[in-house]
């Protein structure tokens, strides 16, 4: 399942892996604005293995879009990406490439479902026009060929009676029936990796659990890589691999899904995870976090989670934290389990930790720190 | 606007417990009133009364005469920015100094102080009026917040919002005190020049002269070619100053112009409180009702709209004309009530939509549940929704309106002549467009350019400050609105 | 509800318009304090003539006869005479006449803001905020607010003293035309006098299709940024849709629906409009005659005119319904778009 199991020094992605499809490595993403300059996306780095699904949960505002956002190459004026962002795809990188370039890497090898199926739909095409667009650029179909393979994509998302609705325009669709159109869309492109934003935040409770089976069954299928994208936990723990957590443009905590459940390590986390109503049987009440993300507008020099951390101290104010590995003993040995916290590691004392994160923070493009603990 | 309930009596006890701040903006109101109190009697006794007391019972119009001599007395008080305070009327001697005018100054010099002073006037009451605001919204209203401060705060940092409320503001002005900003009144220059006479300095004579304003207007005129010609900024041989030089009869442009300032803006207001009432009548009627009172308006609208609106008010007022309606304000009521007639349903059409928005809201369904009547739920509840609506539209068809005006008495219809309208004076002006008396037509052209520009981005603003999120649906009435029927 | 059926419920709406429309038509001439049969004759005041005048218009019936009358001869598109400014020839020759002219100047003001407005407001929508984009802005927005009879004014000034001006003659430039005449309609499939009529109307065409102009650059300019902002538009890209194609397909055509209420409307604008164009460049067409017939008080022409122009309203406002039922499915579905 996690693919680089044999690395334990996955804290900060210092060395590419080869055999990930998606290497997402200290991305910036930032918005010019006439008043400041937002980094909606601020160094975060992450990858996909084939056939894995990686979650990507936070709070709105947390950057989780803008991250698929940059992946898809659709930042556009006044968004860029900072010069050492790197995105490999299959090998290939990303950032820098002309728009033309993009043309072929989009749908082609990345496909994305957006998260409100009506509006991602062009109201003046019929749905199978507009599978036909995708099925004629990636794969040179066209005429009563591409008709028939748009037919049989419908079929396949599981729209009844494809034949006639293949036809029909997206208005005359239900919800959960343009979003499966919209996923249909997606598969014509013939793509490796699938990102989902939100797919289901859109749609009714019913309907959100038959497209979260739909995509599973269409990966084990076609072998898809899924970045799935959502504020909802719950979501996560149904369809994910492995989970990113983001927070304020920045990748807080990383882990295989049941590690992240049964041993959540960062305190943002756990707030998440306390705010789920299932975790709370029993309980009078739901837990909330108090007070909102901030809006990223400077180079991080504190823990921009800090003002709503049950646990900060005064160091959380100062420095920076980095990720660290933090997989603890229970846990499998290579869990790949890491945490951007002032607490971890928790083998160290706070002081030799809070040192740690702030040498590790300073010069740009460090990261190649053993996970050894001594080198102050 | 405000989100709380403002009845009258908490904002009277209001006022009484903290009377300080309004007792400061009044006494300030009431300096400002003081020294242009002629002036303000005057634009009073100008409105078409007449079309009031005609409609009045025999007893009542003694009564009403009694009251309009009192009015016109009013209007003779000394103003202190009048002609007769710095007057610009005067005569050359031979050695270069001045007699008649302003301290001495020279005619163009003490017009041009004139003109600053009544703008700086007019700018103190716009400061007056935006002070009385912040005055209520701090220290009288009930709420903090409410959604017009929101508005207000998005105007204000809408700079092309501001330059059409900068150029309606001067427009306005040229209108309101059109007698005392021309060079010349429009009844001794235009009206009855035979009625005045002015005084010069005769170099064959030697001496000071005496000649009726017509006879010196038959030396001033604008006719193109061959000399004939007093342009923009030039004076004339009688040492008469011309801001926007003279029309081809010799009379004054830029008095002529002040004055048309004045009818356009009457009829465009008149024309629109009609439109507009009726529009927001019939929207709130819509709205709340649906069903069959829709279908009927949409159909009554529709068929109004179905018929060319220019032409019908050109048909119309020629209909009219030679009955007592229109000889009201030298036909500036009978164009007002057919703009208002013909130019509600587009107005309607621009509020319907919000109205029916409104209507869909939850609070009027509360509102209808606990009974409430419903002339109070469209009252309360829908109006102050709509009506910011309205105001984008009033604005977009005013300048709409101006056009058409203009269109009707280039053709020589409409306002009665010789009152002057701007159309008038390009079709005055047309024989000489490619001449040096180019100006006749061409001043009027581009200041009605820049009065329906300024409108149109004052309909902007206010847009952009209700409703920030845009606009190609809203920008679809926009055209009819803004286009005067065509003219 | 599907969009054709939608359709034929906006036609039948139009029925009713067109009477009502006719109704005021009626109460403005009949019930209006002039005598049409005393406008008719004129200031002679011979009372035979007036009293056979009477008759002959049905003045002499009681009003709501009159009415009926009225509403059936122009139902069943009975014109009747001209009285005073072309005494006694059928109103169908006159439009026969005079209505060419205005065809041929509305189509053409109707044409060139759509090929040269349009795209000059897409070009500003597709690249806003830089230079071009504010001068097509801000030209659009002046050009709309110029009054059409002041700028018919100074094109004819201007054209007319091209030589002086500009030192070229605007009038025998490459074809030979008047500039205040109506133009020559005869066998236009020749080129040359095809091209002639156009040159003759093009200053005019210009002048009456200014505001259309200016508005639809304007509202294609904001339709074509908003449009482009629209999630199905980042889906396209997604799937790797080249940019020219994303414009074309996915940006154009949705922009085009708000701007077909506009074309039409403007269409229909013109019709005001055609009166004070056609009075300053001298094209004899129906704003004139209309013009013409108002002053002389031919109220039984305005009254055959006038339903010509209600009858010309309400079939632009069927193709209106057509094009829309045409490039937008959502019409008559569940009140979208409608």
């Amino acid at each position: 399942m996690v693919a680089d199991s044999s690395r334990s020094d996955a804290g900060t992605a210092a060395e590419p892996a080869d055999d990930r499809l998606l290497e997402v490595e200290n991305l910036q993403t930032v918005f010019h604005t006439e008043r400041e300059t937002i980094r909606a996306v601020d160094g975060i780095s992450f990858g996909i293995a084939e056939g894995e699904t990686l979650g990507l949960v936070g709070e709105s505002g947390s950057g989780k879009s803008v991250t698929a956002r940059s992946i898809m190459g659709l930042v556009d004026s006044p968004g860029e990406l900072l010069p050492d962002s790197s995105i490999r795809f299959d090998g290939r990188e990303l950032t820098g490439l002309s728009e033309t370039q993009y043309e072929s890497v989009r749908g082609g090898g990345v496909a994305m479902v957006f998260q409100d199926p009506l509006s991602t739909l062009n109201p003046v095409y019929t749905v199978g026009n507009q599978i036909e667009e995708a099925l004629s650029l990636h794969r040179g179909l066209s005429g009563l060929e591409a008709t028939e393979k748009a037919i049989e994509l419908l079929e396949d998302v599981g729209i009844p009676d494809a034949a006639r609705r293949v036809s029909e325009y997206p208005h005359e669709f239900s919800g959960g029936m343009r979003q499966r159109a919209v996923i249909a869309m997606a598969l014509a492109c013939d793509p490796d990796l699938l990102i989902c934003d939100e797919p289901t935040t859109a749609l009714d409770v019913t309907i959100q659990a038959q497209i979260l089976e739909l995509l599973a069954d269409l990966q084990e299928e076609h072998g898809l890589s899924i970045l799935f994208i959502t504020h909802d936990m719950g979501v996560i723990a149904e369809v994910c691999d492995r989970v990113a957590v983001m927070y304020a443009g920045e990748v807080v905590e990383q882990a295989p899904v049941v590690e992240l459940f049964e041993n959540p390590r960062h305190p943002y986390t756990r707030g998440l995870l306390r705010s789920i109503p299932s975790t709370q049987r029993g309980a009078d009440r739901l837990e909330t976090i108090e007070g909102e993300v901030p809006t990223p507008n400077a180079p991080a020099t504190d823990c921009r989670f800090a003002p709503r951390c049950p646990e900060a101290f005064d160091a959380c104010r100062e420095v920076h934290p980095e990720p660290v590995p933090v997989a603890t003993e229970t846990a499998d040995a290579d869990a790949d389990h890491t945490a951007a916290c002032l607490l971890y590691p928790e083998d160290e004392t706070r002081e030799q930790a809070v040192d740690r994160h702030a040498i590790e923070d300073a010069p740009p493009g460090a990261g190649a720190v053993d996970s050894g603990g001594e080198s102050r | 606007m405000s989100v709380v309930d403002d009845e009258d009596a908490t904002l009277r006890e209001r006022l009484a417990d903290e009377p300080v701040p309004a007792l400061r903006v009044l006494a300030v109101v009431a300096v400002l009133v003081a020294v242009e109190f002629g002036a303000l009697a005057n634009l009073v006794m100008s409105l078409p009364w007449d079309a009031v007391g005609a409609a009045l019972p025999g007893f009542l119009q003694g009564a009403a005469a009694t009251i309009a001599g009192v009015g016109d007395g009013l209007a003779g008080l000394p103003t202190l920015l009048s002609r007769s305070v710095i007057d610009n009327a005067g005569y050359q001697l031979p050695s270069g100094e001045w007699v008649g005018t302003f301290m001495g100054l020279s005619p163009a010099a003490a017009w041009l102080l004139r003109v600053a002073l009544i703008y700086a006037y007019g700018f103190v009451w716009l400061l007056v009026g935006w002070w009385s605001y912040l005055v209520y919204r701090d220290n009288y209203r009930h709420a903090d917040w409410a959604p017009v401060d929101d508005m207000v705060g998005r105007f204000r940092n809408h700079s092309w919002g501001l330059f059409g409320l900068a150029i309606i503001f001067a427009f306005v002005v040229l209108a309101v005190f059109a007698p005392a900003l021309g060079p010349t009144t429009v009844d001794a220059n235009i009206a009855d020049p035979y009625l005045h006479s002015i005084e010069y300095y005769s170099e064959e004579t030697g001496g000071v002269e005496e000649i009726y304003v017509g006879d010196a207007n038959g030396e001033s005129q604008s006719r193109g070619q061959g000399g004939e010609n007093v342009g923009p900024m030039q004076y004339d041989q009688y040492d008469r100053f011309h801001p926007f030089g003279t029309l081809p009869s010799g009379k004054d442009l830029f008095t002529f112009m002040a004055a048309g300032a004045r009818v356009s803006l009457f009829i465009g207001v008149a024309s629109l409180v009609l439109a507009g009432g009726a529009a927001v009548v019939f929207a709130l009627a819509t709205a709340y009702y649906k069903g069959l009172v829709d279908l009927g308006i949409v159909i009554a609208s529709d068929s109004i709209q179905a018929l060319p609106q220019l032409l019908v008010i050109m048909l119309a007022s020629f209909v009219l004309s030679g009955t007592w309606l229109a000889n009201l304000y030298n036909g500036g009521v009978v164009l007002a009530l057919l703009f208002g007639l013909t130019g509600w349903p587009g107005l309607w059409r621009a509020v319907r939509g919000p109205a029916l928005q409104v209507s869909e809201r939850e609070w009027i369904d509360a509102a209808k549940s606990f009974g409430q009547r419903p002339s109070v739920t469209m009252r309360k509840h829908m109006l102050p929704y709509v009506v910011g609506y309205l105001l984008i539209y009033a604005s977009l068809t005013l300048g709409g309106v101006i056009i058409g005006v203009a269109g009707l008495s280039f053709l020589g219809l409409g306002i009665n002549a010789p009152t002057p309208e701007w159309g008038r004076a390009v079709s005055a002006g047309q024989p000489y467009v490619a001449t040096p008396s180019w100006h006749i037509s061409l001043l009027p052209g581009i200041l009605i350019v820049i009065v329906v520009t300024g409108f149109n981005a004052l309909g902007d603003g206010i847009r952009d400050a209700i409703d920030p999120q845009s606009d190609v649906e809203t920008g679809q009435q926009d055209q009819t609105a803004a286009a005067g029927g065509g003219a | 509800m599907s969009r054709w059926s939608y359709f034929a419920r906006r036609v039948l709406l139009m029925i009713p318009i067109v009477f009502f429309g006719t109704t005021i038509t009626f109460v403005i001439l009949r019930m209006g304090p002039i005598d049409p049969a005393a406008a008719v004759i004129g200031a002679s005041g011979d009372t035979e003539a007036y009293t056979s005048v009477r008759r002959s218009l049905g003045l002499d019936q009681p009003l709501w006869l009159q009415y009926v009358d009225y509403l059936r001869d122009l139902f069943t598109l009975q014109f009747g005479y001209s009285w005073v400014v072309n005494r006694g020839r059928p109103v169908w020759e006159l439009i026969g006449v005079y209505a060419p002219r205005t065809i041929w100047l509305g189509f053409w003001s109707v044409m060139l803001p759509l090929f040269v407005g349009l795209p000059l407001g897409f070009y500003a929508g597709l690249n806003p905020n830089t230079l071009s984009d504010y001068v097509a802005s801000f030209g659009g927005i002046v050009w709309r607010a110029m009054p059409n009879f002041w700028l018919a004014v100074i094109f004819v000034a201007v054209l007319t003293q091209s030589e002086q001006l500009f030192g070229f003659q605007w009038e025998s430039w490459l074809v030979e035309t008047n500039i205040v005449t109506p133009p020559e309609l005869q066998r236009l499939w020749v080129p040359e006098n095809f091209f002639g009529a156009f040159k003759a109307i093009l200053p005019a065409a210009l002048v009456l299709g200014s505001a259309s102009m200016g508005n639809e650059m304007r509202i294609g300019r904001t339709a074509v940024l908003e449009t482009k902002n629209e999630n199905y538009v980042e889906t396209a890209r997604a799937k790797g849709v080249p940019g020219r194609k994303i414009v074309y397909k996915h940006v154009f055509r949705n922009a085009l629906i708000p701007l077909v209420p506009i074309i039409t409307g403007e269409a229909f604008l013109l019709l005001g409009g055609s009166v004070l164009v056609e009075t300053v460049f001298s094209i004899n067409g129906l704003g004139y005659l209309f013009y013409a017939a108002t002053i002389n008080a031919d109220l039984p022409l305005v009254g055959s005119l006038m339903f010509f122009f209600i009858l010309l309203s309400v079939g632009i406002n069927i193709v209106q319904d057509l094009l829309y039922t045409l490039i937008d499915p959502r019409v008559g579905y569940g009140g979208e778009g409608a």
